[in-house]
């Protein structure tokens, strides 16, 4: 793992068809690290550019089970299940969006931002069951 | 276990009960074990029950507090909660000093096979005893703030510094310590230690002399202190920095079980005052025949019962759902041990100047029960913690909901009735499958629609019209709240860290009542047939739900309250016949003083049927 020098530069040892790989995972650890940085920035009341990748989220106020949930809130996104210590264990934005895309091999789609949960007053069936209004 | 007597429950995970309480005896006769008359003594004393301590591990109690994998005989959490109650009714000094044994899970959870037969062993073979120490006189519930640390040194750690307040921290072999290994680690910077005292150094370590305490007067309250104390490598469990993972998920295990100790206390409050009630005249009638002291002790035994489906319904759910646990635990810490304090509040009123009487009526209990159970909801994580633990993970549990489709509610309606058929068995308890973060699932409100469409397909003639209409109206209502409250959730800013508002406790606080009253609604319809004819018939369920409607929401529109009168009824067979206030009215000791005037009247009461 190459966690603590992710920020460093490609070695140029590297083939063309590792910097390709390389390339490509770069994308994908700014994508969840600027998915990351507005889902905080939204819910702290922060404006985006004042948080930090390589800062611990500590830094920010979250409590221990604040870290967890926002994994919950990324496996929503990402539609994959993730350790839910993963920013105890990679506790910046930088080291997590790195993790995940280095050796959990995690390709995010577009950052789409987060449906707001829908809270429709009507009654709805899910299955045999009627959700009044609770349902997908 | 002895093979089962005619007379026992028919579910068998309350036989153990049953036995344990045949053998203590009438905690009122002052020859049985742990009697009032002995704890009350232990307690002017501020005395260790050593005696009683003693006599439970010659029943070999604490064999059921070691997994059947582990080669102890616990199978089941709805078991653990029974026998907890029984030792808890007469002596929650006793009964508390003894559960300290439950921090074994600890090792049952994180344990190598190599640490978990050697703690079975010191448990068995030795009587041994544990604590926990976690907290820290500077940093009470702020865990990760903790300034004990364990420094490594060749093969293992050297700890320095204090733990308090600390139950048993002098009177047990076993310490789980909880310490720093790596300060600039943020939530990995605590390991977790299961500290033999007999193989450290004696002049490394020293206890903390007692603390005077409001209740519970005769605990080992403590504390410990480190110098540079030794402790090889083996004694760490789990690996370096998993120490708060740890402590939150043993805290799921322990904080639900904390509940049985407020069980227990408040049947003998509830049982000591209806005997009060009984025996005592007044206007030419007994203080029973009075109707608002009536009526406090029906809504008392409602509270029980309330109680009896969140955490009977928790206890089968550590075997089905593990993974909700950061949700269900919190609240059946919350609900069920502040509820039952209120509850022992509301008797005292009835039992009058008595309950403030340190001899006074059998031998003085009532005021021990209430100093006693008043730490239940402080210790092991306090009020405010669990519901800070819930709104943290509020908003999860509205997103979940929202999405949930048809594949996910037939997940959760299985679950359900696995959960709450009593008679039916329960897989085994999985630790391994606890999780930090319930990932927004809380089975029981989430499948109150299930519940509703069940309560539609129910008919009449079994049941009251009346009262079925009435569960079904509640539990609409119930509904109702759960929706109002997720909506609000949807429009209210994100709350983080330690700076939650007051208004989200008190959402919180609502969230568990809800829970509670969703629990009672589960609980009903899988049992109905099981449970006998008054758990059966439904009017305790739609007082109940009233009960924790009024208590969510005063200003709803709710159907009158039902005629009370059939509780009361149950209230005083379950007297007479010396059983549980419970929705399992397990059988307890035989009282022996038949002569006693109360009971005569009791008899009476009954007869007039
Ligand atoms: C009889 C008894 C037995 C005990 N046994 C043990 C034991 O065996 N092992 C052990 O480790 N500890 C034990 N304790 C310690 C107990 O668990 C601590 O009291 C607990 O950790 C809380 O600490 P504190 O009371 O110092 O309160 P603090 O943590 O200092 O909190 C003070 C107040 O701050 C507020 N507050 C705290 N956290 C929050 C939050 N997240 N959000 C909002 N407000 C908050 C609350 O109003 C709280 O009451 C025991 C205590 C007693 C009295």
């Amino acid at each position: 793992m190459q966690l603590q020098n992710s920020s460093s530069k490609p070695s140029d040892v590297l083939v063309q068809a590792d910097l390709a790989q390389e390339n490509s995972e770069a994308i994908a650890i700014e994508t969840i690290q600027t998915w990351i940085v507005n889902q905080l920035a939204k819910q702290l009341s922060l404006s985006a550019p004042s948080i930090k990748v390589e800062e611990p989220l500590t830094r920010y106020g979250l409590d221990s089970i604040d870290s967890v949930t926002i994994v919950g809130d990324m496996e929503d996104w990402l539609g994959v299940d993730l350790p839910s210590t993963l920013l105890w264990d990679y506790p910046t934005i930088q080291k997590a969006a790195t993790y995940l895309v280095q050796e959990m091999n995690i390709a995010p789609g577009a950052i789409a931002s987060e449906p707001e949960t829908p809270v429709q007053p009507t009654k709805e069936t899910v299955g045999k069951w009627s959700l009044w209004g609770r349902g997908k | 276990m002895h093979p089962p007597e005619r007379s026992m429950h028919p579910l068998k995970q309350y036989w153990l009960a049953e036995e344990l309480e045949r053998d203590l005896g009438d905690p009122c006769n002052p020859e049985s074990v742990m009697s009032f008359k002995q704890v009350i003594e232990l307690d002017e004393l501020e005395a260790f029950p050593e005696a009683e301590l003693t006599w439970l591990y010659n029943w070999k109690l604490h064999h059921y507090y070691i997994p059947t994998n582990c080669g102890g005989e616990f199978t089941s959490f709805e078991e653990f909660i029974a026998f907890v109650r029984v030792m808890s009714r007469r002596d929650l000094t006793t009964s508390i000093s003894f559960t300290t044994l439950f921090w074994s899970f600890l090792t049952w959870m994180a344990g190598t096979d190599e640490q978990k037969q050697e703690l079975a062993q010191f448990m068995k073979d030795m009587s041994g005893a544990m604590c926990l120490s976690y907290s820290e006189r500077a940093h009470g519930s702020d865990l990760l703030a903790g300034d004990v640390t364990a420094t490594k040194v060749p093969g293992g750690y050297l700890l320095n510094g204090e733990k308090w307040p600390i139950n048993r921290a002098t009177i047990s072999g076993v310490t789980f310590v909880l310490a720093k290994t790596d300060a600039e680690a943020g939530s990995r910077s605590l390991s977790l230690f299961m500290v033999k005292k007999a193989e450290l150094d004696p002049a490394t370590y020293s206890n903390l002399p007692k603390i005077k305490t409001h209740g519970i007067r005769g605990s080992d309250m403590s504390g410990i202190r480190f110098d540079d104390c030794f402790i090889p490598e083996k004694m760490r469990l789990g690996k370096e920095g998993v120490g708060l993972e740890l402590a939150l998920k043993g805290f799921q295990i322990t904080r639900a079980l904390c509940a049985a100790f407020s069980q227990g206390a408040a049947d003998t409050a509830l049982r000591t005052t209806l005997k009060f009630t009984l025996g005592r005249q007044l206007y030419g009638k007994t203080v029973f025949d009075i109707p608002h002291p009536r009526r406090t002790l029906v809504d008392a035994f409602l509270d029980i019962l309330i109680c009896d489906c969140a955490n009977i319904g928790a206890g089968r759910g550590f075997h089905v759902v593990p993974e909700q646990f950061s949700v269900w635990s919190a609240v059946v810490k919350y609900f069920v041990t502040v509820t039952l304090e209120k509850m022992v509040q509301d008797v005292s009123v009835v039992l009058g100047a008595r309950y403030y009487m340190r001899e006074e009526h059998d031998f003085g209990i009532f005021q021990k029960v209430m100093r006693d159970n008043a730490i239940i909801s402080v210790f092991d994580g306090s009020s405010i913690v669990n519901l800070h633990s819930l709104i943290l993970q509020r908003r999860h549990l509205a997103k979940f909901r929202a999405r949930r489709d048809a594949q996910s509610m037939e997940a959760i309606a299985t679950r359900l009735q696995t959960t709450f058929t009593l008679d039916q068995p329960v897989p085994q308890f999985a630790p391994e499958r606890l999780e930090l973060f319930s990932r927004g699932a809380d089975d029981v409100l989430q499948g109150l629609e299930i519940a509703l469409e069940q309560l539609q397909a129910l008919e009449p003639p079994d049941l009251e019209p009346e009262v079925l209409e009435q569960i079904e109206a509640l539990t609409h209502a119930v509904l109702a709240e759960l929706n109002a409250q997720d909506d609000f959730l949807g429009t209210a800013a994100f709350e983080h860290g330690h700076d939650q508002s007051p208004e989200s406790f008190e959402l919180a606080k609502k969230y568990c009542t809800l829970h509670a009253a969703a629990a009672c609604v589960h609980m009903w319809l899988h049992n109905r047939k099981t449970l006998g004819e008054f758990f059966a018939n439904g009017r305790w369920l739609a007082l109940s739900l009233r009960r924790l409607l009024v208590a969510v929401n005063p200003a709803l529109d709710l159907p009158p309250r039902l005629d009370d009168e059939p509780l009361a009824q149950e209230l005083l067979r379950l007297y007479g016949e010396d059983r549980m206030f419970s929705i399992v009215p397990f059988q307890l000791a035989k009282s022996e003083v038949q002569e006693n005037p109360i009971h005569a009247i009791t008899e009476l009461q009954l007869q007039a049927q």
